[in-house]
């Protein structure tokens, strides 16, 4: 873990895509954390940190425990050991309420109820913010009207959740959690159904946001995408963070072959383009 | 709330007075609606002959509360499940209630027909601890308090008492029709005697409910997003199964087995309203539960009058090809 000033400052909005950014005190902090499902140990020893203003990608091969990792930072799973800590306070001392104001969480298919309108939905978002038996007022409706903006969703206000398609479900799931108004967002693959189109226009969302000073942590499986928008990557397999870093020094050739049994090779060009070239039917690298 | 729900609920309010004025009005005898004004507690001047005055207070007034208790009792545990549980096929038969309190009440008419003052009281106690045990079942162990194991332990539990309920049956083949009545759904003409005892149940079990609107929103994008929003999903599908156990036990006491209104009644207002959030759903099941039961009573009353049939047939009659009707509509 990289030493940070207490008094570090958040970084300066900026829209000029990856970047390290100037350093801010992490607001989430995962160490040697160890989770178990139904008697079965699925994270060994995993740490992961959300800091103001930079985008972590969490990558790994199927059942590398990513998305345990997520749920377990973000409150919705119980560790077995290791920390977890928001802005230095274990979560277990954390309230669900108080927590619910720290970091929102977007899975990867959320439930699609029908009778739910985009703005009801969003405004279930919102009602950490609203507290008891209070009404939601101007305030709120305005919130809601914001995330739905920065999540590219506001001409969709009026739809039935049930009638959207699955690019525009994920743009409102995203305004969901924005709603939060939380410093830190975690999505677990929200890409991972969208169509080519669709991811590259979440990507665009996810890094604007990141440049407007949110901390996110997005579980991927895309790897040419994972290089494309993240400041960072942590690269889990069997359990275990077993790298973290930039995306050009931590996916490399040897650990690609190692984690992933494939020949492949990350590709970038000055532009911003991704892509991973693969030798689809050359046998699994020893 | 938007324009639309905000009329449906106030046409359902309205449906509502009126069907009560006319409950009060309608029976064996026809009281003048000039009448029944005049003789209505809080706002009437009371200029009414006494024998009038006394068939209102003592008979129809009480019938009429007690059906439009049942119905909001009713609609609303229908309304809580369908919305705990995420599933459109739940009513109070889904959590064991209906089969315990079943079983509670043939228990004492068939088995201790002396008892008969009791049955209301064992009805409510079995329907409750039948659903206790659905619940215990459902949220023990391992994955304890989802869904599919609520509903599987409310099948479960259910079929005991059923069983129970069918051996009671075929143990007193001659006492089965002092049942019938119990069975179909009933509203009683004996005053104030039953409401008397369960009133609280259904008044706290309503304020309840009140309470529980805004949580059970918030499990509708599933329980991943609901605990990101700081809840607990399972403990409130608990909280809300224990409210609608109350309310349909309560209502079994009162009423009887009535199974259409908890399941249909939440179905035909979200039609209605076109949301399925439970500010509207939850006290619009309430009016559109009291208002189908209240004028499926005047309709049990007036048409074998003066013999008075269950409600419960009626009730069906009625609000089927309204529900199917709605159903056409919306798929």
């Amino acid at each position: 873990m990289s030493a940070v000033p207490p008094d570090a400052g958040t970084p300066s909005p900026s829209t000029a895509g990856p970047g390290p950014g100037p350093a801010a005190a992490p607001l989430l902090e995962v160490r040697d954390l160890r989770v178990r499902i139904g008697g079965r140990e699925i994270v060994h020893a995993a740490d992961l940190t959300a800091t103001p203003g930079r985008l972590v990608a969490v990558v790994g091969p199927n059942g590398a425990g990513k998305s345990t990792l997520v749920r377990t930072a973000a409150g919705l799973q119980r560790a077995a050991g290791g920390e977890v800590h928001w802005e230095g306070t274990d979560v277990r001392q954390v309230s669900g309420r108080h927590l619910a104001r720290l970091r929102a969480f977007v899975p990867q298919r959320a439930r699609v109820p029908d009778g739910i309108d985009v703005r009801e939905a969003v405004m279930i978002g919102r009602s950490p913010r609203i507290g008891g038996l209070r009404r939601p007022g101007r305030a709120d409706r305005d919130a809601v009207e914001d995330a739905l903006r920065r999540a590219s969703a506001l001409e969709l206000v009026d739809r039935q959740l049930s009638t959207l398609s699955g690019g525009e479900l994920q743009r409102v799931q995203l305004a969901v959690g924005l709603a939060q108004g939380a410093p830190v967002l975690i999505a677990d693959e929200p890409t991972s159904a969208l169509d080519l189109g669709a991811t590259a226009t979440f990507a665009q969302l996810l890094r604007r946001l990141a440049g407007d000073g949110l901390a996110i942590v997005l579980v991927v499986h895309d790897l040419a995408l994972a290089a494309a928008i993240a400041d960072e990557v942590v690269v889990m397999a069997d359990g275990r963070t077993v790298a973290t870093g930039p995306p050009s020094t931590v996916l490399d050739r040897e650990r690609l072959a190692r984690i992933w049994r494939v020949d492949a090779a990350l590709r970038t060009d000055d532009e911003g383009r991704t892509a991973l070239d693969v030798a689809w039917l050359a046998p699994p690298a020893a | 709330m938007a324009l639309r729900q905000s009329a449906v609920l106030a046409a359902a309010a309205a449906l509502l007075v009126l069907a009560a004025l006319a409950s009060i009005a309608l029976g064996s005898t026809t009281i003048p609606l000039g009448d029944v004004l005049h003789a209505l507690p809080l706002v009437g001047d009371g200029r009414v002959d006494a024998a009038t005055d006394q068939i209102i207070d003592n008979l129809r007034i009480p019938r009429t509360v007690t059906a439009i208790a049942v119905g909001a009792a009713l609609g609303v545990s229908g309304a809580l499940l369908q919305g705990a549980l995420a599933n459109p096929l739940a009513s109070p038969e889904v959590i064991g209630v209906t089969a315990g309190a079943g079983f509670g009440a043939m228990l004492l008419l068939l088995a201790v027909p002396d008892a008969v003052a009791l049955v209301p009281l064992s009805a409510l106690a079995v329907g409750l601890l039948a659903a206790a045990l659905v619940f215990a079942v459902a949220w023990s162990g391992r994955g304890g308090g989802s869904i599919a194991r609520l509903i599987l332990a409310g099948i479960a539990v259910s079929a005991i008492f059923t069983a129970g309920t069918t051996m009671l049956m075929t143990a007193y083949p001659d006492r089965v029709s002092s049942a019938i009545f119990f069975i179909a759904g009933y509203i009683a003409d004996d005053g104030w005697g039953v409401l008397e005892h369960v009133w609280y149940y259904v008044v706290a079990g309503l304020a309840l409910a009140a309470l529980l609107v805004r949580p059970l929103d918030r499990l509708a994008l599933g329980d991943d997003v609901a605990q990101s929003l700081g809840v607990r999903p399972r403990a409130i599908r608990l909280a809300a199964a224990a409210v609608a156990a109350l309310l349909a036990a309560a209502a079994a006491a009162l009423a009887g087995l009535l199974g259409f209104v908890g399941l249909v009644v939440p179905h035909v207002m979200r039609m209605a309203g076109g949301t399925a959030s439970h500010r509207f759903v939850v006290p619009a099941s309430a009016l559109g539960g009291a208002a189908i039961l209240l004028i499926a009573d005047i309709l049990s009353r007036r048409i074998a009058a003066p013999l008075a049939l269950p409600v419960g047939p009626f009730m069906v009659a009625l609000g089927v090809p309204l529900f199917l009707w709605l159903l056409r509509k919306a798929v």
